[in-house]
């Protein structure tokens, strides 16, 4: 275990290096940079190059860069150019409303989607897999931005209310934050659920035919007991990986629900700092972003093992 | 529930189609919204106005940063207007007004000028203001090493001198009849003398307001929102009157609409005439237009094979029917333009009927063509920018247009910052563009189309005549004299096409028929606030 341990985290600083690498030389290869944002259609060469040399954009782009992950590997994302703010500042804050965005997210979509699928599993070909499967294909074929606008529309016509329209964190107060993000964390979660309901109704019709189901049937187990004991411990793995998954899939969703209704979070930041190509906040964001997923992966390989120990041994 | 909110849904979407079909002519929810006079700072004066209260404003824009003296984008200006203050004031009407200053006078030969400045100016931080810090913030401005966007603006200036603790000496190295409008609100701001000798003062501004204006900043918050609140110590004598304002980001119109109807949002300016739609009947909300120095044009960049034949140019401009664009791009909110934006065309701008190829003419758009040796037409590219939902439909109907004389245009939508990056290389091909301006034909015109190196010439244009008369223009005091030098120039311009005005929008204000008195400053900035009020 701790051998794998230890040559996965070192697969994942590799390809966080990489990943910071192609990500530092990706923002600088989008067209027009900080300057060219911040001076807009006055174009003064001194100011210009004024500006320039004070964001140090004359020097080769490696010294930049190692500048950069020196800074990095110290904790320290350095200054964001176009608002003078510490980027770790910037990024953590908005990390903290993206993540209380996902987990809400999988949380509610988890507490929907799984019961619905194994459901639909169990009850296969019946009226009740028939609702589960509509309601599959109409989240998974409904655009997150869509959906949003119409949650955030219909609720407002139908129910008079719309969320309040700045962003409050639990702590300051939790019925306020809770108005915030119901909106934001029903678009999300519906269509995930969707997703999941789909996914483990699959896994349940496929380890309905196993032997190990046949057996437990035929040596008389309550359904109850062959579903949750048997079933949902043997496909516990797969659902595990695709909530990683989706985890993932919820971060990117969220860039576009945090457009739409206003949040002040990681991928709404990544948006307005790629537009004013202020290079320290996108890569500060993008190494967070990149940080995360690894971490998900990891935790997830580390959880199979926990869970199947078939898998100790490789 | 889902099936409740998507049928509901779906009926509103349906009542807004009906709404929007027929001619596309202004609807009747919609008026015209008051105007400022003349000589009134900020906004007309407020009868019976009440003090106090909190104004929510919807803004799609965020200010990148609330430096006034590094920071030239609109979605800065517009904000930092109400906390920052020049000597002047940049009237609706066009005039600069003394602001900070109390009285203006001009040498004879136009190269001094003497401003008596106001007493009891004080700063956010409680200190009165004196000359130093006036000539310390305009020193700083002008001074090309500080890295300000707004330096090439005050470049005429030679010397600041400060006689008194009241009275600033301007000395100029040539004449500049635009100095006034200048030293108005874009750029700078007076703010306390050795303000920048900290090493995070910019920083420091986004975090606390330096400035004299009405109003101080309380908090930027990113991607969330703007609060301000009045300050106390204010010199004037009308506004402030609200309290607290609290501009909040938001990204999408729909998000703005939906705030409006549920009365989180006081105030907004709304990007397009289907979010009036969608507000019409509503409760407690009114809607007014106000005129813009906005405008939408289509440039031609004379380095650009085959625009670099002004008969090609001149081809373009008569084969296009200005007010079909705008109807389609902007329906029935806008101004058809002639060679100049829609608030200065009656006291700047060249008669419409004087204004060459202002009339379509199809016949005389190929005549021209073939002179060129273009009677088979050409292909080209129209650059349109992402983000600008007007351009959409202009290009559809100019497409069209064009395609009608033999000239088959593909529409290229490229990034803003793409677009801004060939623009500075002055690479901007055949392109839709959307300007804003100060109300002065000297700010407007000068840099866009005086010659290398001392204007920007973006279109590369190259006119010997324009940049002659855009330098006379500039150094002739006499208000009617300089008129008819800048008619002059436009007659050239309208001749010789580098660029297609085709219209100023109207601003499309959604505001609660609780805030009173709030007029919109052509410029778009947010100067009305300081003159409006609230009721209960």
């Amino acid at each position: 275990m701790l051998g794998m341990l230890t040559r996965r985290v070192a697969a994942s600083v590799v390809t966080a290096l990489l990943a910071s690498v192609v990500v530092f030389l990706l923002v600088r290869a989008v067209p027009g940079d900080v300057v060219q944002q911040m001076l807009g259609q006055t174009s003064d060469p001194a100011a210009e190059q004024a500006l320039r040399l004070f964001f140090g954009m004359d020097r080769p782009v490696h010294t930049q860069y190692f500048e950069w992950l020196g800074g990095a590997v110290r904790g320290d994302l350095g200054t964001a150019w176009v608002s003078g703010r510490d980027v770790l500042d910037l990024v953590g804050g908005a990390l903290f409303v993206t993540l209380e965005l996902t987990f809400l997210t999988l949380i509610l979509a988890t507490v929907v989607g799984v019961p619905l699928g194994l459901v639909a599993g169990i009850r296969e070909g019946k009226v009740i897999d028939s609702v589960v499967q509509s309601f599959s294909v109409i989240g998974l074929s409904t655009p997150i931005f869509w959906f949003g606008l119409l949650l955030l529309i219909g609720v407002s016509a139908v129910l008079g209310w719309s969320p309040p329209l700045s962003y409050e964190s639990p702590v300051q107060g939790l019925g306020a934050n809770l108005q915030v993000m119901v909106l934001p964390v029903l678009s999300l979660a519906l269509l995930q659920a969707a997703a999941y309901a789909q996914f483990v109704r699959q896994a349940v019709i496929s380890a309905v035919g196993e032997q190990y189901v046949v057996t437990a049937r035929a040596k008389g187990m309550p359904e109850r007991v062959v579903l949750f004991k048997h079933i949902l411990r043997n496909i516990l793995v797969q659902l595990i990986t695709f909530g990683g998954l989706l985890l993932i899939q919820i971060l990117g969703g969220a860039v576009v629900i945090e457009s739409i209704f206003g949040l002040p979070g990681l991928g709404r930041l990544l948006l307005t700092s790629i537009s004013a190509r202020d290079y320290p906040v996108v890569q500060g964001g993008l190494l967070v972003v990149v940080l995360m997923s690894l971490l998900v992966n990891l935790v997830i390989d580390v959880l199979y093992r926990v869970i199947d120990p078939r898998l100790k041994v490789g | 529930m889902l099936a409740v909110v998507l049928a509901s849904v779906l009926m509103l979407g349906a009542c807004s189609s009906v709404d929007q079909g027929g001619n596309g002519s202004p609807s009747k929810d919609i008026s015209v919204g008051p105007s400022a006079g003349e000589s009134d700072l900020y906004g007309p004066p407020a009868e019976n106005a009440k003090q106090g209260g909190s104004l929510t404003v919807a803004s799609m824009t965020e200010p990148p940063s609330l430096d006034p003296y590094h920071q030239a984008s609109d979605a800065r200006i517009q904000f930092t207007g109400l906390m920052y203050q020049g000597l002047m004031y940049e009237s609706a009407s066009g005039t600069a007004l003394p602001l900070l200053a109390e009285d203006v006078s001009v040498s004879d030969d136009g190269l001094t000028y003497t401003f008596k400045l106001r007493e009891d100016v004080m700063f956010h931080n409680g200190d009165l203001m004196t000359s130093e810090d006036v000539k310390y913030s305009y020193d700083y401005i002008r001074d090309a090493e500080n890295g300000s966007p707004g330096a090439g603006d005050f470049q005429s200036i030679e010397e600041i001198e400060t006689p008194d603790d009241a009275t600033v000496v301007l000395t100029l190295s040539q004449p500049n009849s635009a100095l006034l409008m200048t030293l108005t609100n874009k750029y700078g701001g007076v703010i306390p003398a050795g303000y920048f000798d900290s090493p995070d003062a910019e920083n420091q501004m986004n975090v606390e307001s330096v400035g004299t204006g009405p109003y101080k900043l309380v908090e930027l918050r990113k991607n969330s929102n703007l609060t301000l609140a009045s300050h106390e110590g204010y010199w004037g004598d009308e506004g402030p009157y609200i309290d607290e304002i609290v501009f909040e980001f938001m990204p999408t119109s729909a998000a703005i609409v939906v705030a409006l109807q549920n009365a989180r949002v006081d105030l907004a300016v709304l990007p397009r005439i289907q979010d009036a739609e969608q507000l019409q009947g509503a409760e407690g909300i009114a809607i007014e237009t106000f005129p813009s120095l906005n405008h939408k044009a289509l440039d031609l960049d004379g380095n650009y094979p085959p625009l670099d034949d002004v008969r090609v140019r001149q081809a373009i401009a008569s084969a296009i029917d200005k007010s079909v664009v705008a109807q389609a791009a902007a329906p029935g909110q806008h101004q058809v333009l002639g060679t100049i934006t829609a608030g200065m065309q009656d006291s700047w701008g060249l008669p419409l009927e004087e204004v060459p190829f202002q009339e379509r003419d199809v016949e005389r758009a190929k005549e021209l063509l073939a002179e060129a040796g273009l009677e088979d037409g050409f292909d080209i590219d129209l650059t349109i920018i992402n983000g600008y939902d007007w351009m959409n439909p202009a290009a559809v109907v100019i497409t069209q247009q064009l395609d009608e004389v033999g000239i088959r245009v593909k529409t290229k939508k490229v990034e803003l910052g793409t677009w801004i990056e060939n623009f500075q290389q002055a690479k901007m091909g055949f392109t839709m563009n959307d300007w804003g301006s100060q109300p002065d034909p000297n700010l407007l015109f000068y840099r866009h189309f005086h010659a290398n190196p001392e204007g920007s010439d973006f279109r590369n244009w190259d006119n010997a005549e324009a940049s002659k008369l855009l330098d006379e223009g500039i150094a002739t005091a006499d208000q009617e004299e300089r008129a008819s030098i800048y008619k002059e120039f436009q007659k050239v311009l309208g001749e010789t096409v580098p660029t297609v005005m085709l219209y100023s929008p109207e601003y499309l204000v959604a505001r609660s028929t609780k805030l009173e008195n709030y007029v919109q400053h052509p410029s778009g900035w947010f100067f009305g606030l300081v003159q409006a009020y609230l009721v209960e």
